[in-house]
């Protein structure tokens, strides 16, 4: 037991001494977390955030037209702007990203709705999504077809005011997420997503101490005082597993605590936080296993760096980290489905995001540990492979 | 003390043998150079006493009792000193010192004992508190010789001890050796400067290719030593370089 607290003492020790590697385990995942939270809030709270602005430009001077010009300001997320007198000067505004997009009332406008012709044109700034693209599209077709509606149907009794009501009225909308109605939000994307990214950079610090070990010596001489190599594994996976969970518990605090702090919504563990914990725990034994593989067939520090950085980003970028998966055609979506990030982002989004359960969680939580099983398997492998040659 | 018999060892078992039929006695209390050019199989042979290799067959013993047992690896009570500086650079010379006693299992209360105990035969009793990274060469090799010394070993192998140091860190190191040879410890060393064994050794093996080509007391090889007209050659020199037969080795 003496040997294992010496052990463990020891690689806290040499962390604590290591600015790079505590910057790169806590700060860097702290400043995504804080970063990427605030800079995708909008993609995840459309319903309360999210507004579209827009200038109106007319050529036409009629009732309908007029009518049209009043009630697209009143459709949210749609934000009528004061209109410039220029055409020329709103288009540049549009070019230079100061406004999402221009709709322009043609003259006749009457006759060309009547017609079922375009009456009015929409020119969207290079900066608006095709998201925000679509919804503003929409919200003037909806309208102009109100609009249609009310002319044709004019004659009939009782049609012009049900014709009034918004078309968003007549639908009913309610998020799986939470009964509240509330939408998951970027800090339920973020923490966890970004959290995986850093628990699988503990190989950088790890690989480093490990091949200094071998390099200088130190590992001989461990081995000559009878450590044997069950307890080098041991002393390694138990003090990195600990800093990962450390991990786990900074950057849940952060969600928790500090995002709500500086304005931004609070994480939500929803309803079976110990699922999270089964996910985290295997996560954990699936980086630790990696970072010791990338130990042992890296020869250098600068070759493990290298590798593990690399190949964390691979498994990142693949596993729904740095671009939500959702978001990513099918092709891609199967492809990140072989990354272990995206294993761990599903269990911590099953509990998290669809209020799993700890039986929700387990195919993931197997995934990642046979990952863990594979990476020490062949890390052990390489351990007595590797042979000291010495003179 | 050490008797070898025999051994022979190969890394893996279509590769030729780094050691053939090695056979080397060593008592007690001996201050025993193992002298050889880069490649002898020196640090194989150390490796192997030291327990890091996997003593191949029974062909070791200490005190009588056969090394490749846990009984032989028990009483043998020995500590490696290899030749690279073989702790960690972040630490302080303490924390260095507390966590080498503590992975040898020395209960914690004896900790600061044996601490003190080696940093007072070492000299680093003021250099405590120093990152081990930023101590100067000689005091690394102290250092790496302390962190030797805590389980109070009986046999010390120690793989070129004196290397890049300057002559008064040197001149530390073998009076350090010397006391703990007088006081007990049978010490192995190997070293590629002829002067220093002449100086401080009492036994001598000389090793190429695997094999011991001469092993006995120093003066008794010395004796053997061809003449040379260059006065500045030790004696050891002129043997090693007759048996070893002068080529250039990495």
């Amino acid at each position: 037991m003496g040997v294992m607290i010496a052990l463990i003492r020891k690689e806290f020790l040499l962390l604590r001494r290591d600015p790079h590697g505590l910057l790169l385990l806590f700060v860097m995942p702290a400043m995504f977390v804080l970063i990427m939270t605030f800079a995708l809030q909008n993609q995840y709270a459309m319903n309360k955030e999210v507004t579209l602005d827009f200038m109106l430009f007319s050529e036409d001077n009629s009732g309908l037209s007029r009518a049209f010009a009043r009630e697209l300001a009143t459709m949210a997320p749609l934000q009528r702007l004061p209109t410039q007198n220029d055409w020329q000067q709103m288009q540049a505004l549009a070019q230079a990203d100061k406004v999402k997009f221009l709709v322009r009332v043609k003259p006749g406008f009457d006759q060309l709705l009547i017609d079922r012709e375009p009456a009015v044109e929409i020119l969207f700034s290079p900066g608006t999504s095709p998201v925000f693209a679509s919804v503003a599209q929409a919200r003037v077709t909806e309208l102009l077809n109100r609009l249609y509606l009310r002319y044709r149907l004019a004659t009939l009794p009782g049609v012009q005011s049900s014709l009034a009501a918004q078309a968003s009225d007549l639908v009913q909308t309610r998020s799986l997420y939470d009964d509240s109605g509330a939408l998951p939000s970027s800090v339920q994307q973020n923490v966890p997503a970004w959290l995986l990214f850093a628990m699988f950079f503990i190989a950088i610090p790890l690989s480093t101490t490990l091949i200094n070990e071998r390099q200088q010596g130190t590992l001989l001489r461990l081995q000559s005082m009878g450590i044997g190599p069950a307890k080098l594994l041991a002393g390694k996976v138990i003090p990195f597993f600990i800093v990962n969970l450390l991990q786990v518990a900074v950057l849940f605090l952060i969600g928790l605590y500090l995002i709500p702090l500086l304005g931004g919504d609070q994480l939500s563990l929803g309803e079976n936080p110990e699922g999270l914990i089964l996910v985290a725990v295997a996560a954990s034994l699936a980086a630790v296993s990696y970072a010791l593989l990338v130990a042992q067939i890296a020869r250098t520090i600068e070759q493990a760096t290298i590798v593990s950085g690399v190949l964390n980003i691979i498994m990142a970028a693949l596993g729904g980290v740095m671009v939500p998966r959702f978001l990513m055609p099918d092709a891609m979506q199967e492809i990140g489905s072989y990354s272990p990030m995206s294993w761990g982002l599903d269990g911590f989004f099953d509990i998290l995001l669809r209020n799993g359960t700890v039986v929700d969680v387990l195919p993931e939580v197997g995934a990642l540990l046979g990952f863990a099983a594979l990476m020490l398997g062949l890390a052990i492998g390489c351990y007595h492979r590797a042979a000291p040659e010495r003179g | 003390m050490i008797a070898i018999s025999q051994l022979e060892y190969s890394y893996t078992p279509s590769a030729s043998p780094v050691l053939k039929g090695i056979d080397l006695d060593v008592p007690d209390n001996a201050l025993f150079g193992l002298l050889g050019p880069n490649g002898a199989g020196k640090t194989t042979l150390l490796s192997i006493l030291a327990g890091v290799i996997p003593c191949p067959q029974q062909c070791v013993f200490i005190n009588g009792k056969d090394l490749s047992s846990p009984a032989g690896r028990a009483a043998s009570r020995l500590s490696l000193v290899p030749q690279e500086y073989a702790f960690y650079q972040p630490l302080t010379v303490r924390e260095n010192l507390v966590f080498f006693a503590g992975v040898q299992g020395v209960p914690a209360k004896e900790i600061g004992e044996r601490v003190r105990e080696a940093v007072a035969q070492t000299g680093l009793k003021e250099r405590l508190d120093s990152r081990a990274g930023k101590l100067s060469g000689g005091l690394k090799r102290r250092l790496n010789l302390a962190v030797g010394l805590l389980n109070r070993p009986l046999l010390l192998l120690l793989d070129e001890p004196t290397v890049g140091i300057d002559p008064h860190s040197r001149h530390f190191i073998l009076e350090t050796l010397r006391h703990l040879g007088a006081t007990g410890t049978t010490v192995i060393y190997t070293s590629h400067y002829m002067e220093e064994v002449e100086e401080l050794c009492d036994r001598v093996a000389i090793m190429d290719h695997g094999r011991i080509l001469r092993s006995g007391a120093l003066v008794d090889l010395l004796a053997e030593a061809p003449q040379t007209g260059h006065r500045r050659k030790s004696s050891l020199e002129s043997l090693f370089l007759d048996l070893t037969t002068r080529d250039l080795r990495d």
